[in-house]
């Protein structure tokens, strides 16, 4: 595989950078198969000033897929919203480069606006209250940075390989290709499973679906490749998915991932 | 217990304007100082043509001089009193004590309302040290990481909570003290939901429960309104529908011409229709309805509902039939879209 090539790196901006918030952050993304890097001065008393530059040549340095910028540095006057001028700067270099930006609470909403109006309305930056659980901070860079990961895993014990179009089932360390789950199957679950890893809980309409069907009726066609993959993948796995295991039919709007416990 | 009415717009400077003395004063003031000033005139003729002699004039120029001050005391009075009272007086310190007193109750109502998740954080971590402390002594074997996790995981879910109390607080005193409305901003809903989800998932799923949401169109596209408020309106429907869900909590988004909408469903019980009429009441819970003890504060909706009035739309309840035999319900929050009037309107059509 090209994981390490592909593997996507982060750099974090914070003056706060060895605080235990910051550091839940940095082991959730570990976890995501992310590389962290910090900014960390090299003095030990800094100003905001120092972070800007570090941070602006760890950019130059680094080229991180994403930044995670907080709003404050220390407590005083002038570097308190220090974090929203080194926004700036990379917005002007990196136009591209997507940018998750912590923010202080209480002046959430407001400040956001104040800020967005600044900046041009397809600048690739979000705004995220500092108390977001890293949960949050990582489905909102999952978003922002926009692409599927060559393998989505989900849950414990299944994963999909997108670039070789194979769907595995772990068991302690040995992975199982589910052989049936080839063409328009692969290509529903594949979907379902990007949707699901951006934005899960989000129900893909059956009109998103119906490219991946052929006969008259795409919706029962549908019905009946959805049937399939949980079978295959069930039978992989020991298990019979019910009516309201992995994939579940919402309301007849279309279906959505619900990993197995 | 809740105080009610807008203090805000309550101005000790209107009631001043009407009181009906101060115009009289004024009137009065004028008269004595045209008195004073017919004295003053007078006095050298009436003075020769009566007296003859510099002494008969000495009387009405004494009453001239005393007139002129007595005028111009009392139209400073009267001027000068409207500025004075501008200052602090009974009137704005009762309003004081009006705004004040509404403050202590908030902070009264959140004190012992944050107070509850505070507790039960407190509650889970003495339980996992406990947990802890009789691992070490060898009470239980070894350290189970599973339950461990549980707990903390518990501990964690209180986060929500906290936070969507924090933002209540943050937008009742808004209410309070309405700023200058803003302007509509282009607000993409879909994400302003999946950002709840976000935060909600974990919570849902660790009571068993579900959320699934859908647009309708899938290409949603673009609304033009305020995304905070959109944000806590539909955190407060959701944080009541994983409440009271059996396990599946829906939410969807349709939209018309010049109006979207947002509807939160769960598979619960639902609000009895005897209490539909008071869920949107400040403070209201069915606690209160049954002059028990309340558990939590009844402000969510309350909330809601006085944003999505003051952003020109509704929040309302509907009946679900299709769904089964339960009575669910269904919050629905309708907002306008403020579509920008398409080029080639004139100026007259853009409202
Ligand atoms: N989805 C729902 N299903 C059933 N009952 C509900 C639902 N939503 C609200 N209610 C009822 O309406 C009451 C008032 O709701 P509201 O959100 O205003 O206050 P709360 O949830 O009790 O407290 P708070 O939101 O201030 O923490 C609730 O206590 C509950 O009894
Ligand atoms: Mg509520």
């Amino acid at each position: 595989m090209t994981e390490s090539r592909l593997q996507r790196s982060i750099l974090i901006v914070d003056d706060e950078w060895d605080s235990k918030v910051v550091r839940s952050v940095r082991k959730r993304l570990d976890e995501e198969g992310w590389r962290t890097n910090v900014v960390v001065p090299f003095d030990f008393i800094v100003s905001g000033d120092d972070f800007e530059a570090e941070a602006l040549y760890a950019i130059e340095e680094d080229r991180p897929d994403g930044v995670v910028l907080d709003v404050r540095f220390g407590e005083h006057g002038s570097d308190r919203f220090k974090g929203l001028a080194i926004l700036q700067k990379i917005v002007e270099h990196h136009p591209q480069l997507p940018v998750l930006m912590f923010t202080q609470y209480w002046k959430g909403p407001d400040r956001e606006i104040a800020v967005r109006g600044t900046l041009k309305w397809d600048a690739q930056v979000d705004f995220i209250d500092k108390f977001a659980s890293p949960e949050e901070v990582v489905m909102r860079l999952r978003r922002l940075m926009g692409t599927t990961p060559d393998t989505i895993r989900i849950g414990d014990r299944i994963s999909i390989d997108n670039a070789n179009e194979v769907v595995y089932v772990h068991d302690a360390d040995k992975a199982t290709p589910v052989t049936e789950l080839h063409g328009l199957r692969f290509d529903i679950l594949q979907e379902l499973a990007s949707t699901w890893y951006s934005s899960p809980g989000e129900v893909v309409p059956f009109a998103k679906l119906m490219r991946y069907t052929e006969g008259e009726d795409p919706r029962a066609s549908i019905r009946v490749r959805i049937r399939e993959i949980k079978v295959a993948i069930g039978k992989a796995m020991g298990v019979q998915f019910g009516a309201g295991d992995l994939i579940i039919n919402v309301r007849d709007r279309g279906y959505r991932l619900a990993p197995p416990e | 217990m809740y105080a009610t009415g807008a203090i805000a717009s309550r101005r000790p400077n209107d009631m001043l304007r009407h009181i009906p003395a101060l115009s009289i004063a004024k009137f009065t003031g004028l008269l004595i100082l045209a008195a004073a000033i017919a004295c003053f005139v007078l006095a050298p003729i009436i003075g020769e043509a009566l007296f003859a002699s510099i002494w008969g004039v000495e009387p009405l120029t004494y009453i001239g001089a005393a007139l002129l001050t007595i005028g111009l005391a009392v139209l400073l009075f009267a001027f000068a009193l409207p500025q004075a009272l501008r200052r602090p007086s009974k009137q704005s310190q009762r309003d004081m004590q009006d705004w004040s007193s509404v403050t202590q109750q908030y902070f009264e109502l959140f004190d012992h309302d944050l107070g509850r998740p505070l507790r039960r954080i407190l509650g889970k971590e003495r339980e996992l040290r406990a947990y802890l402390r009789a691992a070490e002594n060898g009470a239980n074997g070894h350290i189970d990481i599973e339950e461990v996790t549980e707990l903390l995981d518990e501990i964690e879910m209180q986060a929500p909570n906290f936070r969507l109390m924090m933002s209540n607080i943050r937008v009742l005193i808004q209410l309070e003290a309405p700023n200058a409305s803003l302007e509509p901003q282009p607000v993409e809903v879909p994400e302003v939901v999946r950002r709840i989800i976000d935060r909600y998932n974990p919570v849902a799923a660790e009571a068993n429960k579900s959320i699934s949401w859908w647009a309708e169109p899938s290409e949603f596209g673009i609304v033009y309104s305020d995304s905070a408020a959109i944000e806590h309106i539909v955190t407060n429907l959701v944080d009541n529908a994983v409440r009271f869900a059996n396990s599946q909590v829906h939410v969807w988004l349709t939209r018309e011409d010049d109006r979207f909408s947002i509807h939160v469903w769960d598979d619960g019980e639902g609000v009895s229709s005897h209490y539909r009429p008071h869920v949107f009441d400040r403070g209201w819970t069915p606690a209160v309805a049954r002059r028990e003890e309340k558990t939590s504060s009844g402000l969510g909706l309350y909330i809601a509902y006085t944003l999505s009035i003051g952003y020109g739309g509704d929040l309302t309840i509907e009946n679900d039939t299709t769904s089964g035999p339960n009575d669910h319900t269904t919050f629905v929050l309708t907002l306008p879209s403020h579509q920008p009037a398409p080029a080639g309107a004139t100026a007259g059509e853009i409202s």
